[in-house]
């Protein structure tokens, strides 16, 4: 006579398959979740169009995030700047309507952030636009882009590997981002 | 393969769904959040989005008048620095100055004006507008002005413009009765200044080029006019020249942190350091030290003070009044500061004149390393309008018999630091309309009909000429580093706009603080040696350094008034209470963190330990080891402290450097409002003194209390960072072994038990 634990096993088989089958739904809805709502494209309150202007109007990027050379923070243009122009071209479009009702109100545009990094890597622009680093490495084809996306994961690896491969001085140092 | 039935089935879905539905949320819950890029409408001028922009201005934490550079980023005050060109603070700051932002940013602050809507004192405050507060306080004040003296002003010490200010609305009022009180305010060595020489100001007191300081009391370091200042003299003095170190000797009943600091420590009775400085001068013209002419009437005025009558009056042994005299008019330049402890007693004028007159004896009058006069202030109002106890009990007189009808009260707290017996808070109940100028709801504002929030003094516009100065001219522009969080106004443009609706527009035309500034520092562009420059380009001068100094000093020497030697002498201090019924001598004590409870809703200042004791939070009473042994008290034990005046309850802390019979507490805690780090925490020691008063210069004697002790039988271990006392052995604290005469003199000191009580 010989001694089997597959019947005992054979009773622990409908727990079993329902655990598997949980855990096979929780790596669907993981995947599902980053494939089908990456946050990668967020809506905006306005629907700025990064193409008309940095793509055909070839305005440089610099003209309004004017900052990104001697901070940190590449900055956000005021309201006060687009309405420089937006006195003037455009007026009647709804979008740039959308902007002058900000102006008019003297309320700030609730932009969302697109490109963000968690609050305990120190980043700046400064010290990358100073090495000549183009914006689109990190940015993407902005310039194409109708509405802004997230295409670069902006993980550690990314960082790590452009240091590595323009040999960065302490550009793997872990106190270089991290302070 | 079985296969699945119906239950099966359904069970197994229900098992994919939780799982998917799970998994979704996980990838949900780990994402960054959603995040905002806010841009401004029009940014300000100099802003850029994470670059740091720094703004001079001036520090409004105690009256010392440090110059402060500010951060901001993004239009936020971050961290508050000192001004490196400021000459009072030269870059350095106090932890109570670097805590001005938890002022600016704290959570209880006042945040839009309010009327009082229940009963007095009951703290049921609606909140208004502006222009409701405004047309209802201008109202009643010009039904009040026909009415002479019926309208009272009661401020904080404020100087330069903003006390101009105040001078030309109360004068437009038909009102004298603009008096400004700060608890802190040293009336005794004013008056003892004016005493001997004339002076309305106080002279600076050139520490940095002292090379033996002999301190009468005074916590120079820590509390004593300008301690930021004195603390960059003290090291300067001690190892930043190149001559000897100086020598610093703390004279005072209960070991202060300046006394900690210095080379020695003598304890004499509370109050009787006069009579100690006069024992000294004794010796100066006994061994012949000054030989003026007049040194025959000085001798003769000095007589009663021999070393054998000032060791049995002070304590002091007879050998060290000797060693002191002959140290002091030994070294190059010996200085003898007072104030504190010894100015806060019956005879606090006495003592202080005693204390003056030994760097006149010395011949360190308007010298470096002695007493130093200051040219007359750039700006400021025409005459001192501090008021001394016998001001405010006037007051209190003035408010019963019904001659006050409004009562206009300026970021100050007497309710809190006025002793219960002065009647302050009843006498309020008498005075029909009480506004408060504020930005917290502190203990005199809650008793407030109207509240009117001012702007914290990183948000206003002003100007400050520190007192005392530094020998020479200074003034400083205080500006807006933030624009203001809540809806408060400035108190110079609430005074302005309230000048304006009761018809005063002519004799003070201006718009805003800011304009008003403005105007008056034309004055002091003209006066300055400034090549041509025009005003604007002054203006922002002054504002970028946030100073303006002139290399004007004092010509001429100062004279001392003989009148002076006629009158010389220190009477014996007096207590209030029998010694029998109250055997101690209480002691309360500023500290830096505290100061006179301001400090208090401050967590930072909460939280950092008293430098003597490294307590942390709340209120304790002070004692003597052997005291407290020969009683039966040990560190923890609640006691009642009780005067003939009231009793309140703290925890006692064995403390080695005090005299038997002297108790000592801390000041600032014990508030019953000013927010919820402050409320309910500690005691207050103030609430029990005595009314006791200086007669000379109308000051309340606060050291002239006498207290019992009695055991509570509870026990409350305050919060000490500090762990214990004792080294056990490690080897901590190191002496350097110090000079010869301390040792032979440390067991005269003996009239003092040390005693570590062994745990």
């Amino acid at each position: 006579m010989s001694v089997s634990i597959i019947h005992t096993l054979r009773v622990l088989r409908p727990a079993a398959t329902i655990v598997l089958v949980t855990l096979l739904g929780l790596i669907a809805g993981f995947y599902a979740n980053a494939a089908f709502f990456p946050g990668t494209q967020p809506e905006q309150p306005i629907n700025f169009s990064h193409r008309i202007h940095a793509g055909d109007n070839e305005i440089p990027c610099m003209y309004c995030h004017i900052q990104a050379r001697r901070s940190i923070s590449a900055g956000v243009p005021s309201v006060n700047k687009c309405m420089g122009c937006h006195n003037e071209i455009a007026v009647d479009r709804p979008q740039i309507r959308l902007l002058a009702n900000y102006w008019d109100a003297k309320e700030p545009i609730p932009w969302v952030k697109v490109h963000d990094l968690p609050d305990f890597v120190h980043f700046t622009h400064k010290r990358h636009i100073a090495a000549g680093i183009e914006c689109q490495t990190c940015h993407g084809p902005v310039e194409k882009m109708d509405v802004v996306s997230r295409e670069a994961p902006l993980k550690m690896g990314l960082c790590l590997a452009c240091h590595r491969k323009n040999e960065v001085e302490h550009g793997t140092d872990c106190w270089t981002c991290h302070k | 393969m079985s296969t699945i039935d119906r239950r099966e089935f359904l069970k197994l879905v229900g098992a994919g769904s939780v799982g998917t539905g799970a998994g979704f949320m996980l990838a949900e819950t780990i994402k960054h959040p959603l995040e905002h890029l806010i841009p401004y409408s029009i940014p300000p001028e100099e802003f850029s989005a994470g670059i740091d922009t720094w703004y001079n201005s001036v520090c409004g934490m105690c009256p010392a008048g440090c110059g402060i550079s500010v951060r901001t980023r993004e239009g936020r005050a971050k961290k508050i620095e000192g001004n490196p060109s400021h000459p009072v603070n030269q870059g350095r700051l106090c932890a109570l100055g670097q805590a001005g932002l938890q002022v600016l940013y704290n959570p209880d602050r006042l945040t839009a004006p309010m009327l009082q809507k229940g009963e007095r004192g009951s703290d049921t405050f609606l909140q208004t507008t502006w222009e409701e507060v405004l047309s209802s306080v201008a109202e009643r004040l010009v039904v009040s002005r026909n009415r002479t003296d019926s309208i009272y002003f009661l401020s904080q010490g404020v100087r330069g413009h903003l006390a101009k200010l105040f001078e030309l609305f109360m004068g437009g009022l038909d009102s004298d009765n603009l008096w400004h009180y700060d608890f802190d305010h040293p009336h005794s060595l004013y008056a003892a200044n004016d005493r001997l020489f004339g002076e309305q100001q106080l002279p600076y007191y050139d520490i940095r080029n002292s090379r033996y300081l002999l301190s009468f009391g005074a916590d120079y370091l820590n509390s004593w006019l300008s301690p930021v200042h004195h603390s960059l003299g003290f090291g300067h003095s001690r190892q930043g020249g190149d001559g000897p170190r100086g020598r610093f000797v703390q004279i005072e009943p209960k070991m202060s942190i300046s006394g900690a600091a210095a080379d020695e420590w003598i304890p004499a009775r509370p109050g009787s350091e006069g009579i100690l400085a006069m024992g000294i001068g004794h010796q100066l013209l006994a061994k012949g030290r000054y030989t003026a002419v007049d040194a025959d009437d000085w001798r003769a005025a000095l007589k009663d003070y021999s070393a054998a009558s000032v060791a049995e009056r002070t304590g002091v042994p007879a050998e060290t009044v000797v060693r002191l005299a002959d140290e002091f008019s030994r070294s190059q330049a010996g200085l003898a500061i007072g104030g504190s402890s010894a100015g806060n007693h019956t005879n606090g004028v006495d003592t202080l004149v005693a204390v003056n007159m030994l760097n006149y004896l010395v011949g360190n009058i308007g010298k470096a390393g002695g007493v130093v006069f200051n040219p007359d202030p750039v700006s400021g109002p025409t005459q001192s309008r501090q008021a001394n106890y016998r001001a405010l009990q006037d007051l209190v007189e003035n408010a019963r018999n019904k001659r006050i009808d409004v009562l206009i009260i300026n970021n100050t707290n007497p309710v809190f630091t006025l002793p219960k017996s002065t009647g302050f808070t009843e006498a309020l109940a008498s005075i029909p309309l009480i506004v408060s100028l504020s930005s917290f709801m502190d203990e005199t504002t809650v008793m407030a009909d109207i509240i009117l929030p001012s702007h914290t003094y990183l948000e206003s516009w002003g100007d400050d000429i520190p007192q005392p100065g530094v020998g020479f001219s200074v003034a400083a522009v205080s500006q807006p580093v933030v624009s203001p969080l809540y809806n408060t106004r400035a108190t110079g443009d609430i005074i302005l706009d309230l000048a304006g609706r009761v018809g005063l527009r002519e004799t003070m035309p201006w718009s805003s603080m800011e304009e008003y500034l403005r105007d008056g520092w034309r004055e002091i562009h003209a006066r300055s040696e400034t090549d041509g420059e025009n005003f604007d380009s002054f203006w922002r001068d002054v504002l970028r350094s946030g100073v303006w100094g002139e290399n004007t000093r004092r010509e001429g020497s100062v004279v001392i008034n003989k009148r002076v030697i006629d009158n010389l002498g220190v009477a014996e201090p007096e207590f209030a209470g029998s010694e029998k019924e109250y055997p101690f001598m209480l002691h309360p004590f500023m500290t830096n963190a505290m100061h006179d409870g301001r400090g208090a809703n401050l967590p930072w200042m909460q939280e950092l330990p008293e430098p003597m004791t490294s307590i942390v939070y709340g209120s304790w009473v002070e004692m003597n080891p052997a005291t407290a042994k020969a009683m039966g008290l040990h560190d923890g034990d609640m006691v009642t402290v009780s005067s003939a005046f009231g009793s309140i309850e703290a925890a006692l802390v064995v403390f080695p450097a005090i005299m038997p019979d002297v108790v000592a507490m801390p000041i600032g805690q014990g508030h019953s409002a000013l927010g919820r780090y402050a409320r309910n925490r500690g005691t207050n020691p103030l609430q029990i003194l005595a009314p006791m008063t200086d007669s000379a210069s109308g000051s309340l004697a606060t050291n002239a209390t006498r207290v019992s002790l009695v055991a509570t039988g509870r026990r409350s271990d305050t919060v000490r960072t500090g762990g214990m006392a004792r080294q056990l052995g490690r080897d901590i604290v190191q002496s350097t072994g110090g000079d010869a005469t301390a040792a032979e003199h440390s067991s005269a000191l003996n009239s003092i038990p040390i005693v570590v009580e062994s745990t």
